[in-house]
C-alpha cells in the first residue's frame, strides 16, 4: 500500500539523524519561558469560558422557549468545543508533563485529571508509556486498532473483523468509553487470562471517574434545568458525542493513514535513538490546516513532532516542524502530511480493506528499516 | 515541630470542595479576588520597605488557608517569574495583624531575591506552603545563645519578638555577623529590644569594617557570655558559617541547633565522581555516580522508582528535586532550581541531591 520510497539509512546516518533531532530539542528546551506559560493559560481560559457559555446557552434555550433551537445548537457546539480543547490541547499535553516546568500544581503532568470518563492514570500508562515508547509496534502498542479493529494487514485476520466497518462507527461515537476501558484489557479477562478479582480492582478507579462524569453531565446539570431536563441532557450527550467523533478522527489520522507502518516486536531491542526517531516518523502522520487546526487537534496536527518530542510544549510544534521537515528531506525520508479529508479517507479505506483478509506487502530490498 | 493544625473549614467551603475541583473553583474565584482559592494557601504583597542597603522587608497578607507558623520556623514562598513558579524559603515574622513580614537580601545572580527586592509589585500574589523547621523554642526560659550571619537574622528576629512578648524569661545573647555596618537589618528594632529587656544582649559584628574588624565565629571567644555551658545555641546562616559555629561550640554549650541556607549553586559541575543523594520518603541516603542516570543509579542500589520508557519521553519517572544540581543527559543542561520536577531516566546528579522519593 505504501507509495513512498525512503532512502535506506546506515547506522551512521541514523546516528546523525538522531543527533540533529536531539539538537532541536535542546534548542527549544533552552528557550521555554513566559510565551509558553501565557499560551497554556490562555487555553485554560478558553476551556472555562467556552464551557460556561455553552452551559449557559443550554439553560437559556430551556427556559426561554423562543430561543430554544438556536441557543441549544450554539450551546451544544460550545460545550463540545470546550471539551475538545480540554481533552486535547490542555489535558493531553499537560499529562505529558509538557508544562511541568511551570511548577503549577494545577498543570502537573502526573496529577492532572481531565474532563472525560477515562482516568488520567490509565491514560498516562497506555498512552504516555506504551503508545509513545512502542509506537506502532505490534503486540506492544495497544493503540493499533485498540484491540477491536484490524488496520494493518500484519494483524491476523478473523471473521469477527468482517463487522468492523460497523464496529468502527460505534467505537467512534463512544470513543471516550473505549479509552476508559482500554487499560482494563477486558479481552484478556474474557479469554480467561485474568482473575475476576484483578479486573474488579482495576475497575474501581474507572467506575469512580465514570460516576463523576455521568453525575455532572447527565444528572446535575440537566436537573438544574428542572422541567426542561431533557434538552439540557440531550445537549450534554451530543456535546460528548461530537468530542468523541472529533478526537477519534484526529487520533486515527495520526497513525493509521495509508503510509503509516507497523513494526515487529524485535525492533525495540537495542534500538538506537536515531532508529527510534525513524520509527516515530514512519508511524505518524500530520494534518495540514493552519492555526485553527492546531488548536482544535491539541497540536496533534503535528503528530510527527509530538512523537519526537512528547514532552516539549505543544505550542512549539508548528515552529519545530519547519526544521524537522528540512531534516527529513535531507535524509530522504518521507514526511507524511495532508489535509484531514485526505488523511481520514485513507483511514476509512484501511478499515474497509482490512475487514477482509489481506496480506502484508513484501518489502523491496533495502526498504526495510535496519 | 510541624505547622499548626488546619482549622476545620466552614460548611460552604466543605460543600464546595465536594462539588467542584480546585482548578475550576480557583479559575473563577480568582477572577473576583486573586486570593480566593479552594485549598491553596496564597498571600498578597501589601508593602515593601527597605531594610538595609541591599535588603527589603516585604509584608504578605495570607488567605484563609494559611495554617500559621511558630516563631523560628520557615515558609516556602512560590514566586512566579517568567511563567515559572520558583520556590524559596524565608523565615517570616508574624505581625500583630496576622500578616507575615519577610526580609529578603538581593543575592547576585539570585533570580527570586532580585525580583523581590527590585521588581515585585504591590498586589502581587505568591503561593505559600505549610511552615516547617525545628528552630522553635520549647522552654521559653532556657538561656540562649543566638548566632546569625547575613539573612540568618530573620528567624532570630522572629524568636526574639516571641520571647519579648513573653517578657524575655531567660538570658539571651545574640551574635549577629555581617561584612559591613550598612548590611545589618533591624538594627533599630534589635537595639530597642535590648534596651527594653536587660536579659537580652545584642552584639553586632562587622567583619570588614574599619581598622578593628570583628572576629569571625571560629575565632570568637564568647567569654562575655555568662554560663556558656548551660546555653542552648541556635545558629542560622550560610552552610559554611553554620559548620564553623558548630565546630567552635562543640562541647561548650548544652545543645546546638542550626539551619543553613544554601547559596546559588555553582554553574560548572563535575561529570565524574560520586555524590550523596537523600531520599525524603524512605529517609535513605545513597552514594550515586555522576556519570550514570539517576534511574540507573537508584536501581543499582535496590530502589525501584516508577518508570516507563527510560528515555525521557513518558514522564513516568518524574520526581521532585528539592535541592541540588542535575545534568540533563540529552541536552547537557544543568538545573539547580529548588523544588523542580526532574526525569530520573535522563538526569544525572551534579551535586548532592535531595529527591522527593
Ligand atoms: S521513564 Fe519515561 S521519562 Fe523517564
Amino acid at each position: 500500500m505504501s507509495h513512498t520510497r525512503n532512502r535506506p539509512l546506515s547506522a551512521a546516518d541514523l546516528d546523525a539523524f538522531g543527533e540533529e533531532l536531539d539538537a532541536i530539542r535542546a534548542r527549544v528546551q533552552a528557550d521555554i519561558g513566559p510565551r509558553d506559560a501565557r499560551y497554556i493559560r490562555r487555553v485554560v481560559a478558553g476551556v472555562r469560558w467556552t464551557g460556561v457559555t455553552g452551559r449557559a446557552l443550554l439553560f437559556l434555550g430551556a427556559f426561554v422557549h423562543a430561543t430554544l433551537v438556536p441557543a441549544w445548537i450554539l450551546g451544544t457546539l460550545l460545550l463540545a468545543l470546550s471539551k475538545i480543547l480540554e481533552n486535547m490541547e490542555l489535558g493531553h499535553n499537560v499529562m505529558h508533563g509538557q508544562y511541568d516546568w511551570m511548577n503549577d500544581p494545577k498543570l502537573n503532568g502526573k496529577t492532572y485529571e481531565w474532563d472525560i470518563v477515562a482516568t488520567g492514570d490509565n491514560w498516562r500508562k497506555t498512552h504516555n508509556v506504551q503508545h509513545h515508547t512502542y509506537t506502532n509496534v505490534r503486540g506492544m502498542d495497544d493503540d493499533i486498532g485498540y484491540g477491536l479493529l484490524r488496520i494493518f494487514p500484519e494483524q491476523r485476520w478473523r471473521p469477527f473483523y468482517l463487522m468492523q466497518p460497523l464496529i468502527a462507527v460505534v467505537f467512534a461515537l463512544l470513543f471516550q468509553w473505549g479509552v476508559a476501558l482500554q487499560d482494563l484489557r477486558i479481552g484478556r479477562w474474557l479469554a480467561g487470562r485474568m482473575q475476576p478479582g484483578e479486573l474488579r480492582e482495576a475497575f474501581r478507579p474507572v467506575m469512580r471517574k465514570v460516576g463523576k462524569q455521568v453525575l455532572k453531565d447527565y444528572i446535575v446539570f440537566p436537573l438544574l434545568a428542572g422541567p426542561f431536563f431533557l434538552p439540557v441532557l440531550l445537549g450534554n450527550v451530543v456535546a460528548n458525542g461530537i468530542r468523541n467523533l472529533w478526537t477519534y478522527t484526529v487520533i486515527f489520522c495520526g497513525h493509521f493513514t495509508a503510509n503509516a507502518e507497523i513494526f515487529p516486536k524485535e525492533v525495540v531491542q537495542n534500538e538506537s535513538r536515531g532508529h527510534w526517531y525513524l520509527r516515530q516518523l514512519r508511524g505518524s502522520s500530520n494534518l495540514t490546516g493552519g492555526k485553527l487546526m492546531n488548536v482544535l487537534t491539541g497540536n496533534l496536527s503535528h503528530q510527527i513532532e509530538h512523537h519526537f518530542y512528547p514532552d516539549l510544549p505543544a505550542n512549539r510544534y508548528a515552529e519545530i516542524a519547519v526544521d524537522v521537515k528540512r531534516i527529513c528531506v535531507r535524509y530522504g525520508q518521507h514526511y507524511n502530511t495532508g489535509s484531514m479529508p485526505r488523511q481520514f479517507g485513507q483511514v476509512i479505506w484501511r478499515i474497509l480493506r482490512h475487514a477482509l483478509p489481506s496480506r502484508p506487502r513484501v518489502l523491496r530490498t533495502g526498504e526495510a528499516i535496519a | 515541630m510541624s505547622a499548626l493544625p488546619t482549622p476545620k473549614p466552614r460548611w460552604p467551603l466543605r460543600l464546595a470542595r465536594r462539588a467542584v475541583s480546585p482548578a475550576l473553583f480557583d479559575f473563577w474565584a480568582t477572577r473576583f479576588n486573586p486570593l480566593w482559592t479552594l485549598e491553596q494557601p496564597l498571600a498578597r504583597l501589601v508593602s515593601r520597605t527597605s531594610a538595609s542597603r541591599d535588603a527589603v522587608t516585604l509584608v504578605l497578607r495570607p488567605n484563609a488557608h494559611w495554617a500559621g507558623i511558630r516563631a523560628g520556623q520557615h515558609v516556602s514562598v512560590g514566586v512566579t517569574i517568567g511563567g515559572r513558579r520558583l520556590i524559596r524559603s524565608y523565615s517570616p515574622t508574624v505581625l500583630d495583624d496576622g500578616n507575615l513580614a519577610i526580609t529578603v537580601k538581593a543575592i547576585p545572580g539570585g533570580v527570586v531575591s532580585q525580583h523581590l527586592v527590585r521588581d515585585a509589585r504591590i498586589g502581587e500574589v505568591v503561593s505559600l506552603d505549610a511552615a516547617f523547621g525545628d528552630m522553635t523554642l520549647d522552654e521559653a526560659d532556657a538561656p540562649l545563645l543566638l548566632l546569625a550571619a547575613g539573612s540568618g537574622i530573620t528567624p532570630m528576629r522572629a524568636l526574639l519578638r516571641d520571647l519579648a512578648a513573653q517578657g524575655m524569661p531567660g538570658n539571651v545573647d545574640l551574635f549577629y555577623w555581617a561584612r559591613h555596618h550598612d548590611e545589618f537589618c533591624f538594627t533599630g528594632e534589635l537595639k530597642a529590644l535590648a534596651a527594653a529587656h536587660p536579659r537580652l544582649r545584642v552584639h553586632f559584628l562587622a567583619t570588614r569594617e574599619g581598622d578593628a574588624p570583628a572576629a569571625r565565629v571560629d575565632a570568637m571567644s564568647f567569654d562575655t557570655v555568662t554560663a556558656l555551658h548551660e546555653r542552648r545555641a541556635v545558629a542560622c546562616g550560610p552552610a559554611g558559617f553554620v559548620e564553623a559555629a558548630r565546630s567552635r561550640l562543640r562541647g561548650t554549650v548544652a545543645r546546638f541547633d542550626a539551619e543553613a541556607f544554601s547559596l546559588p549553586a555553582p554553574t560548572a559541575v563535575d561529570e565524574a565522581g560520586d555524590v550523596e543523594v537523600y531520599l525524603t520518603r524512605s529517609g535513605r541516603t545513597l552514594t550515586l555516580s555522576r556519570n550514570q542516570s539517576l534511574l540507573e543509579g537508584l536501581e543499582a542500589q535496590g530502589v525501584r522508582p516508577a518508570h516507563g520508557c527510560r528515555m525521557g519521553i513518558c514522564n513516568s519517572c518524574a520526581c521532585e528535586r528539592q535541592s541540588g544540581t542535575t545534568r540533563h543527559l540529552l541536552t547537557g543542561d544543568r538545573s539547580s532550581e529548588p523544588s523542580t520536577q526532574v526525569r530520573l531516566c535522563v538526569s544525572a546528579p551534579g551535586t548532592d541531591l535531595i529527591l522527593d522519593l
